[in-house]
């Protein structure tokens, strides 16, 4: 019964979008105020019937409703109940109803923040929302029914979980993950209610910003959970892969990031607003298209759903219509927009001018490391794999005039900067990040002249810029404690976003450079050393889980004179329904190093193989991460995202 | 000219789409063999039915046969077994199976035992049909993997002198047969 009522729910929902696609949008061109005023009530009714469908399929997971073939292969009725829950959407056909929940769901919530939005624009932005929740809807509703039965035969127990979906970072990293996605809609929204409109002024990037703000905060914790998942999960100590459905999901973020800098310039400036608007589309499709890459199968992956040509010809006639009826839009109304903001060539549009090109470069590199061995195939000239190295080497050469520029920008002002005030401050920060960087380095390492120095000297030239900046700017308040006050909250966010980039590098760089791994073969009481660590195999001994058996190995750790460190237990799961065997590594993390152990395969004479690595600065990848999404929270805050009436922020210069 | 320069990004998607759309109807897993145009590797191992046969590239050479990596643990294999025989029976193809033997888990209790293997193999053979001349037996992969097999089923066209011709991934049915398969072994077939 309770399926029934999710798929009618899900109809139901699909109705109200439909509705709210089309009286909006047409009220909105016959002036009919009751038209418009429809889509605030459509929006919260269209997540109300989402939220009940999804609810429905969570507790067809939670009781074990075999009936239900989208439950019957992916649980089981002795996996954990948070993980019966989590199955709910590990599967693509209830991954796809999560992520048409999280669309209504954000929906309706510029429906409700919209207060200060013209009627107009605000009919305009929830009509396209509920055009695009029409799409999603229907793929759900029509191609990958999450509650279709298998009556009258069904079986009596579940094909379970695929065992690397069991575990915690399931239950929340594809939920933050399709909420930066999906966030991105409301930024496409916004920017095709503007082409509509015709107008492109400052105000609607002013209302666009939280919003992108917003998804883009989630979409960094997604992706850096998805990589502190992988890590722990995989075991084999690798943090990023450059896997096609990882590359789908850092392309929106790297656009995003670069929307997020452009619409500072639309917003106070009133310029770059073609570059603006391209990318609001841009982050939104390259969205989707991450949604057809890894819901087709035209790309080999991990993360792949079962491939389903009539699904993946569905999602790409979406894909046309959304993106290729976007990008015509913005071709035929935006070539006659003209920004009048004259600047410098040494100014803050220059310096964000700059932050673009490098993002949006580093976007067509993952694009085309991503896409070319399909193009190349489908060209007829043979398979090829464009991996790691590729990428590595194009994000080195990147990230160097990058990290220059981002430590430079945020001091340059708007419209005109002179040089010579800048020189004492920067040639400080310089000294000061010179000394920071060689200092870390002889503390932890040999002073060496490799890719972690770069990295050292790279992220303390972006971190002590930012703070010291930000001392100079508060400063100018008369003192620094009454400037702790004034400041907007929003020079805060950027100024620990940076700061989180800063730390990311320094940990990439680190890690690359300084990780050692050994693979030795242990019998109980054998001894390893490696990066000054001793490793002492103690004792391995059988599992027995609830839905798998395996090993565990009890290790203990000290350092090479002797100090007692930590004592470690990795195990090997050998998940029985599934037949899949899944290392479960021991990690003791510190700022300054992770120790990872794996358990591998028992080998002859009662001797395991080991794996062992010493990962020294790995925690900073994720540290940076969590800055830069925190970053992101405070400028949210920013009191004048809450100001209603279009005077707002027209001071704030 | 400035409003052309509007158009790049759609027409650059519009580009993309195409490519993705061929992507849907091919197969990503599908990769161009390296050892088409090469001699078999070299390999001496046992007959699956009668083990004291032992096959190497030189006593399987003389005419042009379809080499078929399978196991009964493949569902697709045991479905095109039909479609073999019938290539066999009526049109003569020489088909010789490659049995891929699943790895064990000691963990689960499993153990290699040849006995049951053929028993299990037999009734296979009995229910389905049986397309093989004889089948080798591949215990340890080694073969499966120099020949680059990924899974199974997999077929190589091998010509009268032991060089392979052809290489496909996944099943044989009437239409990959008449396309792509036919041809190559009808012309190393005619061959002497």
């Amino acid at each position: 019964m309770i399926p029934e009522f999710g798929q009618l729910t899900l109809t139901f929902a699909f109705a109200l979008s439909v509705l709210l696609g089309v009286i909006p949008l047409i009220g909105s061109y016959t002036a009919n105020e009751r038209a418009l005023l429809v889509a605030k009530p459509l929006s919260v009714g269209l997540f109300v019937f989402t939220l009940l469908a999804f609810l429905a399929l969570s507790w067809a997971f939670y009781h074990d409703d075999f009936t239900v073939i989208n439950v019957a292969s992916n649980s089981s009725s002795i996996l954990p109940w948070y993980f019966k829950l989590t199955a709910t959407w590990g599967s693509h056909e209830g991954s796809m109803l999560l992520w048409v929940m999280i669309l209504a769901a954000w929906t309706a919530l510029v429906a409700q923040y919209s207060k200060g939005l013209p009627l107009l624009m605000q009919g305009r932005i929830l009509g396209i929302m509920g055009l695009i929740n029409v799409g999603f809807i229907a793929f759900s509703l029509f191609m990958s029914n999450p509650f279709e039965r298998s009556l009258p035969f069904y079986p009596v127990e579940g094909s379970d979980l695929n065992p690397l979906l069991q575990d915690y970072g399931m239950i929340i990293h594809p939920p933050l993950l399709y909420m930066g996605y999906v966030g991105f809609a409301v930024s496409f929204a916004f920017a095709i209610a503007a082409l509509l409109g015709g107008k492109f002024d400052s105000t609607w990037a002013r209302w666009a910003r939280p919003w992108t703000l917003a998804a883009w905060l989630f979409l960094t914790l997604g992706i850096m959970l998805g990589s502190w998942w992988a890590y722990k999960e995989l075991g084999w100590g690798g943090w990023w892969f450059w896997d096609p459905v990882e590359n789908a999901s850092f392309m929106p973020w790297l656009v995003g990031t670069a929307l997020i800098h452009s619409l500072a310039v639309t917003e106070k400036r009133g310029t770059f607003k073609s570059w603006t608007v391209l990318l609001a589309l841009g982050a939104f499709s390259l969205s989707l298209m991450g949604a057809f890459l890894v819901r087709s199968g035209v790309l080999v992956s991990v993360h792949s759903f079962a491939a389903d040509p009539e699904r993946g010809v569905f999602l790409l006639i979406f894909l046309l219509l959304v993106i290729g009826g976007s990008l015509l839009l913005y071709a035929s109304r935006m070539h006659s927009v003209r920004s009048q903001a004259r600047y410098e060539l040494f100014s803050r549009e220059v310096m964000l001018w700059g932050n673009n090109v490098f993002l949006l470069t580093a976007t067509l590199v993952v694009l085309l490391g991503t896409l070319f061995p399909l193009v190349h195939k489908e060209l007829g000239l043979g398979s090829i794999s464009i991996g790691e190295p590729f990428f590595n080497q194009m994000f080195y050469y990147l990230n160097i005039p990058f990290a220059l520029l981002l430590g430079l920008g945020p001091w340059v002002r708007w419209k005109q900067q002179k040089a010579a005030p800048l020189l004492k401050p920067l040639s400080l920060v310089a000294i000061f990040a010179l000394i920071l960087a060689l200092g870390t380095m002889a503390a932890t390492q040999s002073i060496a002249a490799n890719l972690a120095l770069l990295g050292l000297l790279l992220g303390a030239w972006v971190g002590v810029s930012a703070l010291f900046e930000i001392y100079q700017r508060l400063q100018q308040f008369g003192s620094v404690t009454a400037g702790v006050a004034k400041l907007q909250a929003s020079h805060y966010g950027m100024t620990v976003a940076h700061i989180g980039f800063a730390v990311m590098i320094v940990g990439i760089a680190m890690t690359l450079t300084y990780s050692e791994e050994r693979d030795v073969r242990m019998a109980i009481g054998d001894r390893v050393v490696l990066a000054g660590y001793e490793f002492e195999l103690q004792d391995v001994y059988k599992l027995n889980g609830p839905n798998y058996g395996g090993e565990a190995a009890e290790l203990d750790v000290r350092t090479v004179d002797g100090r007692y460190v930590t004592h470690l237990h990795a195990e090997k799961r050998e998940y029985n329904i599934q037949r899949m065997v899944m290392t479960e590594a021991a990690i003791h993390a510190r700022l300054s190093r992770d120790l990872y152990v794996s358990l591998g395969e028992a080998l002859p004479g009662n001797a395991w193989a080991i794996r062992v690595y010493v990962k020294p600065f790995v925690r900073w990848i994720w540290l940076g991460g969590l800055l830069m999404a925190i970053g992101a929270l405070i400028s949210l805050l920013d009191k004048r995202y809450r100001r209603t009436g279009t005077q707002a922020g027209a001071q704030h210069a | 000219m400035r409003k052309v320069l509007f158009y790049i990004p759609l027409l650059a998607f519009l580009g993309l789409s195409l490519f993705l759309l061929s992507g849907l109807f091919s197969d990503p897993r599908e990769r161009d063999s390296a050892i088409i145009g090469k001699p078999l590797p070299q390999f001496a191992l046992p007959d699956l039915m009668s083990p004291e046969q032992i096959w190497t590239p030189e006593n399987l050479k003389g005419e042009a046969y379809l080499l078929n990596v399978w196991g009964i643990w493949c569902p697709t294999c045991n479905a095109e077994l039909g479609y073999m025989s019938q290539l066999r029976n009526e049109q003569g193809v020489r088909i010789i199976g490659l049995y891929y033997v699943l790895p064990e888990d000691p963990m689960f209790g499993e153990v290699f035992d040849l006995a049951k293997l053929q028993a299990d193999v037999q009734s296979r053979l009995q229910a389905f049909g049986d397309p093989y001349q004889f089948n080798i037996l591949d215990r340890q992969r080694r073969l499966s993997l120099d020949l680059g097999v990924s899974g199974a089923p997999e077929h190589f066209i091998v010509d009268a002198n032991g060089i392979v011709r052809a290489h496909h991934i996944g099943d044989i049915n009437p239409q990959v047969w008449r396309s792509k398969l036919a041809p190559i072994y009808q012309q190393w077939a005619a061959k002497p």
